[in-house]
């Protein structure tokens, strides 16, 4: 009986965290317009809405975070995709970017670029990037007020609940039962920072942004340099490798996002952002039992022994949730910096999860409602472009 | 009136001339791992070894004055042959022999002794000190027009004077690196630059032999 009752009290606590939710979403997802006349349009951003309100419905009610936050994560990856790739070939007739296109500031900018634009431009007020400051698709200045947000709000989070990118390796890293790579030295989780002030460096030597010309591995799904030179081309092949090593087997070895932990300079850069941020993830050492499975399962490295034991995670924490869903004695917990730590971990839960959904849930839907589209184009006429 | 035109050239595109030796120079420090005091020896170590890269310069530009019409012959292959040193020893440094590495720097605060230690600024200084960076050219063009060795020899080393003065700070950057991350960071970063440098000189060489 009492069972039953809890169980109704975790609905109605469920839908009511969820009515304010689907409400906005609403008003999000339509812009404020009429619903689309077109069938297969009005079918994506119907399938986009229920898909993004059922996953925090079932986020709320059943306190997993990780589990049902990864399947939309997943998604609105996968989703980048399909409207990227189509999007650009309706517009430019092809992924590659033209040296034309570079000169004119057609170049979208992603937030992979930032450490390389951002630093430089502090010390030289340079923005070393071919895109448009504030005019057209991807403007530099709407993708930085977007980081610069987010950032506030959720710190290192943004690469769990914000980047595009993640959700690919999380993707594969999810292929599999066990991981076949298990001992990675933990000298390799400094990597990223490492190369972060390499590029860093190397950025406002060469008055280019280095990433973005030389390791970016998601170029290989995006858009990339048309191949006119034997240098284009060796750049093609380190992204084309990149993305396979780091967000398709790597990832499938280790069932941990390797390309984020180990390799994403713009990773790094945001873990500074930890710092500043309100929230985090606390181990309780009454409650740890030392079981190392919070430790075993953390996608990005972010949590071992010498952390547990200081009942902390490491900078780098993304706040994905996976400790706290994996930990069986529930010790891991998110928690607000200045508050006990394990005292009302629920609130603290759903303080950061509640913002954290909204941005991935605005973000990710309109993807989401797009691919779906473009699925049911590709069905019905043979292709993925108008 | 040369001394004074060649310290006032290194001021003027000093800061250009730094964003070139950064990448060398800071992941090296921030591997070392040191004080600010003691990050000193480093950097005086990496500004010798360039001052000696600039001598060679001066002797270079006073060679191609006086063969007139000709430029150094091959210069494409030595540049790329340099970029290539430069490389390996980047990556060996961040890469290989990590905790030799460490070991010597442990081994130079408890001895006196700092051969061993110099060594690496002081190649690394020499090596980035015989690139070429756009005041680098500058330098070169106008100490091809001086007449005699010892004018170009004074030209480069009041040139080497005005640049270092951005470079002088650089030993505060012990005060981040006391934690054995930053090293680590420091010279995985050495490594990375290095790797860029390999493919830099790697790409050059073809071209030159082309």
């Amino acid at each position: 009986m009492a069972q039953s009752d809890s169980r109704v009290r975790r609905l109605v606590k469920a839908i009511a965290l969820t009515l304010p939710l689907a409400l906005l979403m609403a008003m999000m997802i339509t812009g404020g317009r009429p619903a689309p006349t077109e069938t297969r349009q009005l079918i994506g951003m119907m399938v986009a809405y229920v898909f993004t309100v059922g996953i925090f419905f079932l986020i709320v009610f059943t306190g997993r975070t990780h589990r049902y936050r990864s399947a939309l994560f997943i998604g609105y990856a996968v989703s980048f995709v399909l409207t990227f790739i189509p999007g650009l070939i309706e517009t430019r007739g092809s992924m590659a970017v033209t040296q034309s296109d570079m000169i004119q500031g057609q170049t979208p900018f992603c937030h992979m670029v930032i450490p390389t634009t951002l630093i430089p431009a502090a010390v030289s007020r340079t923005i070393i990037f071919p895109g448009s400051m504030l005019e057209g698709f991807a403007s530099i200045g709407t993708m930085l007020v977007l980081w610069l947000g987010a950032s506030v709000a959720l710190g290192r989070g943004w690469c769990s609940w914000v980047c595009f990118y993640g959700g690919l390796d999380e993707g594969f890293s999810r292929i599999g039962r066990k991981p076949i790579l298990k001992n990675i030295s933990r000298k390799w989780t400094y990597l990223p920072f490492a190369i972060l002030v390499a590029i860093v460096l190397l950025s406002a030597a060469t008055l280019s942004p280095m990433y973005c010309a030389w390791l970016c591995p998601f170029k290989a799904v995006t858009e990339f340099e048309a191949v006119t030179s034997s240098i284009i081309l060796v750049q093609t092949i380190i992204f084309v490798a990149l993305f396979a090593g780091l967000v398709v087997v790597g990832p499938i070895l280790t069932k941990r996002r390797t390309q984020c932990g180990l390799f994403c300079p713009m990773g790094a850069f945001q873990s500074f952002t930890n710092k500043a941020n309100i929230f985090d993830i606390r181990v309780d050492p009454d409650k740890c039992v030392q079981c190392g499975r919070c430790e075993t399962s953390c996608p990005t490295f972010s949590i071992d022994r010498e952390t547990i034991k200081k009942g902390k995670t490491r900078m780098t924490c993304t706040k994905c949730g996976r400790c706290v869903d994996e930990c069986p004695k529930g010790a891991v917990s998110f928690h607000i910096k200045g508050t006990p730590v394990g005292v009302r971990s629920q609130i603290a839960r759903m303080a950061f999860v509640y913002p954290a959904f909204l941005v991935l849930a605005i973000m990710g839907s309109g993807m989401i409602s797009v691919a779906v589209y473009r699925l049911l184009l590709l069905a019905t006429t043979g292709s993925l472009v108008q | 009136m040369m001394l004074v035109e060649g310290f006032l050239l290194g001021l003027a595109s000093g800061g250009a001339c730094l964003t070139y030796c950064a990448p060398v120079l800071v992941p090296y420090l921030l591997g070392e791992g040191r004080t600010v005091r003691a990050g000193v020896v480093p950097v005086a170590g990496f500004l010798g070894g360039r001052l000696a890269g600039y001598l060679v310069f001066a002797i270079l530009a006073w060679l191609a004055h006086s063969a007139v019409s000709e430029t150094m012959p091959h210069q494409k292959v030595i540049f790329a042959v340099v970029t290539i040193g430069l490389a390996l020893l980047l990556i060996v440094y961040g890469f290989a022999g990590r905790e030799r590495h460490c070991q010597v720097a442990a081994g130079v605060a408890a001895n006196p002794s700092r051969r061993s230690f110099l060594l690496m600024p002081v190649s690394l200084g020499f090596l980035t000190g015989v690139n070429v960076c756009p005041p680098f050219l500058l330098a070169f063009s106008r100490a091809a027009q001086l007449s005699h060795l010892w004018q170009s020899l004074l030209f480069f080393a009041a040139f080497f004077v005005g640049t270092s003065a951005y470079v002088a700070p650089l030993p505060l950057a012990g005060l981040a690196c006391r934690s054995e991350k930053i090293r680590v960071v420091g010279r995985l970063a050495a490594g990375v630059v290095g790797l860029f440098y390999l493919y830099s000189g790697v790409v050059t060489m073809i071209a030159a032999v082309h």
